[in-house]
């Protein structure tokens, strides 16, 4: 009988380790014996084993850096936006009302739309003949010409990164609003009757009590950020001028049929996505301490 | 017993991974084998098994095709009672078809029995070995000139179906309000004519270019230079610096300091900027031969019997070009139904067939017979110039279509976009384009 129980929880892991292994696990060793072969499938009979040639190659490739800024410009505007539209949401939605609930699901909806739904969609707003933008600022006689929005590398990023913000801001919301439900509302009391302000009550309690979820949210919005790729296909294309390293990655291995290359370039976003789940990890893990 | 349920199934998962990453490790990287014609019996050896079930009469075949290229169901229904084969038609976006033949292919396997193959993509597939080569008689490629672009090292890889090539359209309501009263013929003759539209106040931007940092700016690079100035590419396959830069130079004058173009140009799509025309926008573009139908289409147009088609207009030393880009069907190596899949293809880029489907979709046929019989009956719209314009057809490669055309054709269209947005000169654009030519000629 006591067999029994100890060997049933092995066996419930079996389906989940064979997916892994399936999905996770093989990908990943394939792929990295891939980055260590010269792997271009129009010269099929060139294939060989080159170490890590390809990561060299990569590393200094100037297009690599280019790509990279774009993705560190990305990051760093999602990250900031979601932080500070998704803490003021969550704040606005903690108010007791009986509108909470309706407000709470529209919030959402941008979380639920597709990345490449969410492109399409913002690509219509800004597309630089006819979209809505356009339009209403030419209506209200703001511009005379129509704002090309996407001809130029800042302001592609700067749209996609309100783009990829759009979309994680819900989320964020969600999360950091559960987190201010669960704060006991005896601490707030305690506060109030030691004459805390509300400034003050907001730095030093709700504050603290909000980073573990918060780093969760933003760790998953910056991994995100990392890997977002259909919402500026939607918006300019594989064009080089907004690429950024999803992008990158992609034309090497399907454009090019550059396997190897397109291969280490995967890992070297993997890593870089690997570190922030690494912070994601620890984040979940972390105590918390307030005065 | 705990520890050892532990060791065992970390052992068990161990090997499982080894086990995968061998049979990944394992699979064939080396070259094809050589392959026979699909006519001929399938190969007895080779790297990849060869497909068993062969349906040469009767069964069921699978075709990968893009919208513009779909038959009718009764079309489709006339092969099925002459063949005793029925079609499962796979209607993908023409810009899917490319990759999915090429994953599918790297997994030795086909994503269909038929498929899309774009004239561009023949070097790459050629090197690669992932088309079966196919027998085509000698009379019938006699007849079908476009052919030429889909045979790489001297073995047929497909059979062209659409004889798309690049043709002039002009607006003759606004050119006849701009006080022209002939079309143009030269280059400069456009500059001249569009100008005197744009300075009417008829059209803003009364030339359509196509100059976004996607795959048909690199076509416009190449039929521009070709039309205006001359080859492109030298014999060797390096790129022709003085008419490179004179396009250049000439594409970076017409959006930068005439202001002929539409700036919203660098950022739209190919059917967008074509689109301008349709939606009376535009006063001239240079356009796949299909816009000759789409144009006098009441439902997609509002130019209708406002435009007509002229010849690609050239210069002094050049009285016109453009160069085809013709679409075929070919069948990948690992099909299943290879015999089927080439009665299939015979049927389809039959004479009679192209009539149907010009009706249809109003694909261009590739046969000559199919052209002469249309022209017969008076039933090819602008027969006169849509023939004379396909005399002037010629291949921008020397040497054929390469197999690095996608990375040369990156390097040309973001190059170019990058100097209509004006983050580079026409000059900085050469050298990228000629440093990467160079380096893919190795």
């Amino acid at each position: 009988m006591k067999k029994k129980r100890n060997v049933l929880p092995y066996a419930m892991l079996i389906p989940g380790s064979v997916l892994m292994i399936a999905l996770v696990f093989y990908p990943i060793i394939v792929t990295f014996y891939y980055s260590l072969q010269h792997m271009k499938l129009t010269a099929p009979q060139d294939n060989r084993f080159v170490g890590l040639q390809n990561y060299q190659k990569i590393l200094s490739d100037s297009s690599f850096w280019y790509s990279l800024q774009n993705s560190m410009v990305i990051l760093v505007v999602v990250v900031v936006l979601t932080a500070v539209v998704g803490l003021a949401i969550a704040l606005l939605l903690n108010v007791d009302s009986k509108l909470n609930g309706v407000l709470t699901a529209i919030a959402i909806i941008p979380w639920a739309l597709p990345p490449i739904v969410n492109g399409v969609m913002w690509r219509w707003i800004f597309h630089p003949s006819f979209g809505f933008l356009n339009r209403l600022l030419l209506r209200l006689d703001l511009v005379e010409q129509p704002v090309q929005w996407l001809n130029s590398r800042w302001s592609i990023m700067l749209i996609a990164s309100l783009v990829v913000a759009w979309r994680n801001i819900p989320f964020c919301a969600v999360v950091t609003l559960s987190s201010l439900q669960a704060i006991p509302r005896q601490i707030y009391e305690s506060a109030v009757i030691d004459g805390s302000g509300t400034w003050q009550t907001f730095k030093h309690i709700t504050l603290p009590l909000l980073v573990p979820s918060f780093g969760i949210v933003l760790t998953s919005t910056s991994i995100n950020a990392i890997n977002v790729f259909d919402e500026i296909v939607s918006l300019s294309g594989y064009g080089d001028m907004s690429k950024n390293l999803m992008i990158d990655a992609y034309l090497r291995t399907f454009s090019f049929l550059d396997y190897g290359v397109g291969s280490a370039l995967t890992y070297i976003i993997m890593i870089l996505a690997g570190i922030l789940g690494l912070i994601y990890i620890r984040n979940v893990y972390r105590e918390v301490s307030y005065l | 017993m705990k520890r050892h349920m532990k060791k065992t199934l970390a052992a068990l998962c161990c090997l499982a991974v080894a086990i995968g990453a061998f049979s990944g490790c394992g699979q064939s990287q080396g070259a094809p084998a050589e392959s026979e014609p699909a006519s001929a019996p399938p190969a007895a050896s080779g790297q990849a098994p060869e497909p068993e079930s062969e349906t040469a009469a009767g069964g069921e075949i699978t075709v990968m095709l893009p919208p513009w290229a779909e038959p009718s169901p009764e079309l489709l229904q006339e092969f099925t009672d002459e063949s005793g084969i029925k079609v499962i038609l796979n209607v993908v976006g023409w810009d899917d078809i490319r990759n999915k033949i090429s994953i599918a292919s790297v997994g030795q396997a086909a994503v269909a029995d038929v498929v899309e193959v774009d004239w561009s993509w023949v070097g790459e597939f050629g090197a690669a070995g992932w088309m079966e080569p196919l027998d085509v008689d000698a009379a019938v490629q006699e007849s079908m000139p476009p052919i030429s672009s889909f045979i790489y090292d001297d073995q047929v890889l497909a059979v062209p179906y659409s004889n798309d090539f690049r043709i002039a359209f002009y607006n003759k309501e606004h050119f006849e309000a701009a006080g022209v009263t002939e079309p143009p013929a030269t280059w400069d003759e456009v500059i001249e004519d569009v100008k005197k539209v744009k300075e009417a106040g008829i059209c803003e931007y009364p030339l359509s270019l196509i100059l976004s940092a996607t795959e048909p700016t690199t076509n416009t690079m190449l039929w521009l230079t070709n039309a205006k100035y001359g080859p492109f590419f030298n014999d060797d396959m390096s790129v022709n610096h003085d008419n490179v830069l004179n396009t250049l130079n000439f594409v970076n004058g017409l959006v930068n300091v005439d202001k002929l173009v539409d700036p919203a140009s660098l950022n739209m799509k190919d059917t967008e900027v074509d689109g301008k025309m349709m939606a009376n926008s535009s006063s001239f573009m240079v356009a796949a031969i299909a816009y000759n139908e789409r144009l006098d289409d009441p439902e997609q147009s509002q130019v209708v019997d406002k435009t007509d088609p002229i010849l690609v207009p050239g210069s002094e030393a050049v009285r016109s070009a453009t160069f085809a880009l013709p679409e075929g069907l070919g069948i990948p190596k690992y099909a299943v139904n290879k015999e089927a899949g080439k009665k299939f293809i015979d049927w389809y880029t039959s004479p009679e067939t192209q009539i149907k489907l010009y009706g249809e979709q109003g694909n261009i046929p590739t046969s000559n017979v199919a052209l002469e019989k249309m022209m017969e009956e008076g039933t090819l719209k602008d027969g006169e110039t849509v023939i004379e314009q396909t005399t002037y057809i010629s291949s921008p490669f020397p040497g054929g279509i390469p197999e690095w055309y996608s990375e040369m054709s990156n390097a040309v269209y973001n190059n170019v976009n990058q100097m209509v947005q004006g983050s580079i000169t026409p000059e900085q654009a050469l050298a990228g384009i000629e440093d990467k030519v160079n380096e893919l000629r190795g």
